[in-house]
């Protein structure tokens, strides 16, 4: 930086002029700088509007067995639809963020969810310049993704992040999102409160106008994902993390109640972590008998690493948590997807130069898993792994700097014994 | 867009030099693949504390303040600050230096996207959750803690560690 701020000075006071000239020394001196000094790299790689050039990309299919991604390339939001889930034809602009960043990294992105009716949902979240307290906006295509509206705001007021949006097969959008409003409140009200809330809508309209918007539980982290699945009888079911007690930072998963008042669940595990930020938010999958399959990160001092556990009685017990991944590899961000094939998980894993993408997979409902398999690898920068169904079948969706976007699918193989990291207690199950 | 803030950020600060100003607007060092070992090594034989945080980060962002106290009654303690943010929030990171009574210390920022690098160089089990903090000794003793300004082992390394 100071050999471009000298650069600068140079130019300033040699030729004040030439500010087209200063520009391009100030961008080759910063390219310069940033490859002798760090090595770093520009974010992102690229400024086009291709799936390659974004920090993230969330997949859906929709019902004529196109892929969609929504991803974000500076104030813009996109989506781009591929038939062969390779080629991407050229990206439809979905939305323009003003005033605020665009939340694009691993825990909060721009998604896209495809309805049955062939509309196409796109939803992100703006934060202002000078806060975090973001707001949700969601733009809809109706013409098969030709078009958008114009971006409409999911809650009126800002303090919303961390959206996340599923259809049930009954026609009805349901969203969730970690909510600050009650936060705020209580700061107003001079008193403390921990993390901010959790809040859930739906639409009947196809995502035009959300009702039932209320904040349903307070004190979730604020900074992590949250996740969703649906139940067998089409209700959805989130899991957060959440802040228990002073400042424990563990788990919940809970399912939204028939009248949409309420959500009923319970904590996943204690695992003692008393912490601020991880950034690091769960992993939810149901299965076609109703377990809910949870996968999640913890650093607490009764355990460290990815876990897995199941709940077979709706949220009011779990088994007990299960290792998995690398310790020595930095295991992270774990997906999990049921699909017709079976269950599978995902994660990161990172040796110092190489992040690998691991899978496994389980046909007995999470008690025993394949031996853990290599299905994508990068050395530079990456999403976070995702996991898609696509007519049966699992996909992981992963986008990296080095080789762009990449829809894999997984192993099918029969689930083995597995080979490391399985405590005894996971394989009794429940 | 990278190279549009860098020219921003860069062209105010050559023309605050020029007009004489104060160091309001804030230099952002690039940190990137190495930098953690580089910081090691300019400030080794003297206590150094390289502090992770983010804007998106509450808890960061309400301690600021208690880092700028230290730094003012610990003159033997280098700290360096390192926003985990990507380029496109350093504007509003600047905003909580200045606030924060922070711009006259040494402060870098993420300049990498490969951030799972950049948590390995500075501790092999990190993933990112902040705040995060390195505790370098004077005799390079490092050791590493996720949480705030007033977690038992920050604390008790401050009291220790410069006067």
């Amino acid at each position: 930086m100071k050999a471009l701020t000298l650069v600068l000075l140079a130019g300033i006071i040699a030729a004040p002029a030439y500010a087209e000239d200063r520009a391009a020394a100030a961008d080759q001196a910063g390219q310069d700088h940033t490859r002798h000094m760090a090595h770093a790299a520009a974010p992102p790689a690229c400024a086009e509007a291709k799936p390659a050039c974004a920090q993230t990309a969330d997949p859906t299919f929709a019902k004529d067995g196109r892929l969609w991604l929504a991803f974000s390339v500076g104030d813009t939001i996109y989506a781009a639809s591929s038939r062969d889930s390779q080629n991407f034809d050229p990206s439809v602009v979905a939305a323009t963020a003003t005033g605020g960043v665009i939340d694009a990294n691993g825990e909060a992105r721009p998604k896209i969810v495809a309805l049955a009716d062939g509309t196409l949902l796109v939803s992100y979240t703006a934060r202002p310049e000078k806060s975090y307290n973001g707001s949700i906006s969601i733009a809809r295509s109706t013409d098969g993704g030709k078009s958008f509206s114009a971006a409409q705001p999911l809650v009126d007021g800002a303090g919303q992040r961390f959206d996340i949006f599923l259809a049930s097969p009954k026609g009805r959008v349901y969203a969730a999102w970690l909510d600050k409003r009650d936060a705020d409140e209580a700061r107003k009200a001079g008193k403390d409160f921990a993390g901010s809330g959790i809040a859930v809508g739906w639409s009947d309209d196809g995502g035009k106008t959300f009702a039932g918007k209320k904040i349903l539980l307070d004190h979730a982290c604020e900074c992590c994902r949250v996740s969703a699945a649906l139940d067998r009888d089409g209700l959805p079911v989130f899991a957060w993390r959440h802040v228990f007690g002073t400042n424990l930072r563990d788990h919940y998963v809970a399912k939204l109640s028939a009248n949409g008042a309420e959500l009923l669940g319970g904590r996943v595990s204690e695992d003692e972590w008393a912490t601020t930020c991880p950034h690091h938010g769960p992993s939810l999958a149901i299965d076609s008998a109703g377990t809910w399959h949870v996968a999640w990160f913890t650093n607490g001092n009764a355990r460290k690493g990815l876990f897995y556990a199941r709940s077979v009685d709706g949220g009011k017990s779990f088994s007990e948590p299960a290792k998995f991944g690398d310790d020595e590899r930095t295991p992270s961000h774990a997906a999990l997807l049921f699909a017709k094939s079976g269950l599978y998980r995902v994660w990161k894993e990172f040796d110092g130069t190489t992040t690998s993408i691991l899978a496994q997979m389980s046909r007995d409902a999470g008690k025993s898993w394949s031996a853990p398999r290599v299905v994508a690898s990068t050395t530079g920068a990456s999403d976070h792994p995702l996991l898609i169904e696509h007519k049966g079948a699992a996909y992981l969706s992963w986008l990296t700097h080095e080789q762009g976007y990449r829809l894999l699918p997984l192993p099918r193989e029969q689930a083995a014994a597995t080979t490391r990291a399985q405590p005894a207690a996971a394989l009794t199950g429940k | 867009m990278f190279g549009k803030y860098l020219r921003l950020v860069a062209a105010a600060g050559a023309l605050l030099a020029l007009a004489g100003g104060a160091a309001s607007a804030v230099e952002f060092k690039p940190y990137g693949r190495g930098s953690f070992a580089e910081l090691r090594k300019q400030h080794a034989g003297r206590p150094l504390v390289v502090h992770f945080w983010s804007v998106t980060c509450p808890p960061c962002l309400a301690e600021l303040p208690d880092w700028a106290k230290i730094a003012s009654e610990k003159k033997s303690l280098d700290i360096v600050f390192v926003n985990a943010d990507p380029d496109n929030d350093r504007p509003r990171a600047q905003s909580r230096i200045d606030k924060a009574g922070l711009s006259n210390l040494v402060q870098y920022g993420f300049a990498d996207d490969f951030v799972e690098r950049l948590y390995f160089e500075a501790d092999k089990s990190w993933r990112g959750e902040l705040p995060f903090t390195a505790l370098i000794g004077a005799d390079g003793a490092l050791v590493t803690v996720t949480g705030t300004i007033d977690d038992p082992q920050v604390a008790d390394w401050l009291a220790r560690a410069g006067k």
